[in-house]
């Protein structure tokens, strides 16, 4: 007669038994990838599950306003997913997501995430296809899925119950495996290269994370994992794009004329959250700030401010003059100018800026009040 | 005889230990609020922190730490529906997550600029947005008022007036937060009434407290 203490580890060990066997039964064999849009009606019972959980999320996402609404700019995004993916059109769809981190994902139903933050970092169409490449093939070949199968998890998502869609979108933004990162940049990268960009283009985008990751002092990059890590894939699509001549589209002008406010927006909410030096590190480098608008320089100047170094009431005071030069219709640079010869005790200056942005700002601006009650006091 | 005596003495003693409540109801004898450097009027029916919140933890830089603070919670259908939460953060430690102090001589926009920034870098909430920011008195302080909104994950919208001023003493807020639907305008007026009756008291020149020494031991 077996002991009462024996109980738990009979327990226990069917437990494992029980364990290994659903283990064994999570394989990614079978998993097959998209061919085209027709498939994405023939799923099997725990992928229809996934993409109506990944639906969800969107509605989640949409309801709770984290959907950047700029209609031109996702428009224009979606056209070059539809470019890439032609066989997909009405199947991948695009959505900017209202956060300056430089990151993208994709989900198990289709919908791509695109950060604002990602796009106010790009220069051209032809990174913007080669990030949009490579999350829609995390979507193409179903890695959200593989990835799940593989971490034999799917049980234990119904026994913990973490919503999926939740974590749908953590594993997209946390990365995947090695091999399944390596595969959306090649099979992301030959797309780009068919649709007619320019291939070199390619390896700037993890350009763009390694000097975020260094400016703002990040121990794991998000966006596409650390796993390989930024040098080895920028050195891997070096050596990709070096197997053509280069040249190709870029279209520089039209990407940097369509997402000038959104490039204005991001600089405006890196500094609302104090993230003053990704602002410092793209607007004080001439060769990244030309894909700025010129407002952009007030920005810098605000990021002076906050940084508070040695030098920096000087250089704030030179950019928001350079701001001034080159954006004059910007109202928020004289409100700034205003408040710094208030301060410094020039009067009639500081008179001139307040005038200016009364003049300049919307009748709704946030801050108009300050400057009314600055000009009386003066 | 003798074991009804030490019961009561037990009971005595049991009693002394009680702690007090967290939250105190309103009622006519004690609508003032008084905290070591502040007080306010709140009205009757509603609940309040008995004692004020002298510390809080926060994650910087991936690192937990122990910030002192002093600040009293006031609320009627609890702090979901709608929470007044009055705030004095001491100057070296007025803006932690950004790392910033607080100075008598900055001006109330510049204060609110990094109040703002402060909210959003430690709630992760990079959405809220500021719908207005106007110069405000506060104690006969000049200051601001900010009004600001964010949508949670239900899409329910919450909206935060956030009344704020620095001095050498540090940084006040008082702030009130509720679902924009229903409950932020019938309370408002409550709130108006909290900020009017606002007024520091001596204690606030004090220096500050030292961080008790068992949260030395976490910082």
């Amino acid at each position: 007669m077996p002991t009462t203490n024996k109980q738990p580890l009979l327990r226990a060990s069917w437990a494992l038994l029980l364990a290994l066997l659903l283990a064994g039964c999570a394989t990614t064999e079978g998993v097959s990838s998209f061919k085209s849009a027709d498939d994405t009606g023939n799923l099997r019972e725990s992928e229809q599950r996934l993409w109506h959980e990944a639906e969800s999320y969107d509605d989640t996402l949409e309801r709770s306003g984290q959907v950047y609404d700029q209609a031109r700019a996702t428009a224009y995004v979606q056209g070059v997913m539809d470019r890439l993916f032609p066989e997909f059109k009405g199947k991948i769809t695009v959505h900017l997501y209202d956060s300056t981190d430089l990151n993208a994902f994709a989900m198990f139903n289709g919908s791509v995430y695109v950060n604002i933050g990602m796009l106010a970092r790009m220069e051209n169409e032809a990174q913007l296809a080669a990030l949009l490449g490579h999350e829609a093939t995390h979507f193409i070949e179903k890695h959200g899925f593989q990835k799940r199968v593989s971490a034999k998890n799917a049980s234990a998502f119904a026994e913990t119950g973490v919503p999926f869609s939740r974590l749908a979108a953590v594993s997209s933004i946390s990365g995947f495996s090695r091999d399944l990162e390596r595969e959306a940049d090649a099979k992301g990268f030959e797309r780009m290269v068919k649709a007619g960009y320019d291939p070199r283009e390619a390896h700037k985008l993890f350009q763009y994370l390694a000097d975020e990751v260094q400016a703002l002092h990040i121990e794991a990059p998000y966006f596409f994992s650390s796993h390989p890590d930024l040098s080895e894939r920028i050195e891997e699509y070096k050596r990709l794009s070096a197997q053509y001549k280069g040249g190709g589209r870029l279209e520089t002008e039209t990407y940097n004329a369509i997402m000038a406010p959104i490039k204005l927006d991001a600089l405006r909410k890196d500094i609302g959250q104090d993230r003053y030096e990704s602002v410092i590190l793209v607007m004080e480098d001439g060769s990244k700030s030309r894909y700025y608008p010129p407002a952009g320089y007030y920005y810098l100047g605000e990021a002076y401010t906050r940084r508070d170094q040695k030098n920096d009431p000087a250089k704030a005071l030179e950019a928001w003059k350079k701001a001034e030069r080159q954006a004059p219709k910007f109202a928020p640079t004289y409100m700034r100018l205003g408040v710094y010869y208030m301060k410094s005790g020039n009067k009639k200056l500081a008179r001139h800026y307040f005038q200016q942005y009364l003049g300049l700002a919307p009748k709704d601006a946030t801050d108009r009040g300050y400057a009314q009650q600055y000009m009386s006091s003066l | 005889m003798k074991r009804i005596f030490a019961l009561m003495v037990v009971a005595l003693l049991l009693a002394g230990c009680a702690p007090k409540p967290y939250w105190t109801l309103t009622d006519q004898k004690n609508h003032t609020v008084t905290s070591t450097s502040f007080e306010f009027g709140v009205s009757d029916g509603w609940v309040r922190t008995t004692e004020p919140r002298t510390w809080e933890r926060l994650e910087i830089d991936g690192a937990q730490r122990t910030i002192l603070l002093e600040s009293m919670t006031v609320t009627r259908d609890g702090t979901g529906l709608q929470a007044m939460t009055i705030t004095r953060r001491y100057p070296d430690t007025a803006f932690p997550t950004i790392k910033k102090k607080s100075v008598p001589t900055q001006l109330a926009p510049e204060v609110a600029d990094l109040y703002v920034a402060e909210l959003r870098k430690r709630t992760g909430l990079e959405r809220l947005a500021v719908l207005s920011n106007k110069p405000a008195k506060i104690d006969g302080k000049p200051g601001f008022q900010l009004v600001m909104q964010y949508k949670n994950e239900d899409g329910l919208r919450i909206q935060i007036v956030s009344y704020g001023f620095a001095d050498k003493t540090g940084f006040y807020t008082l702030t009130y937060r509720a679902p924009y639907l229903y409950y932020y305008e019938r309370d408002l007026k409550v709130f108006n009434d909290l900020v009017g009756s606002f007024h520091q008291l001596k204690g606030a020149f004090d220096p500050p407290p030292e961080i008790p020494g068992w949260a030395k031991i976490f910082t």
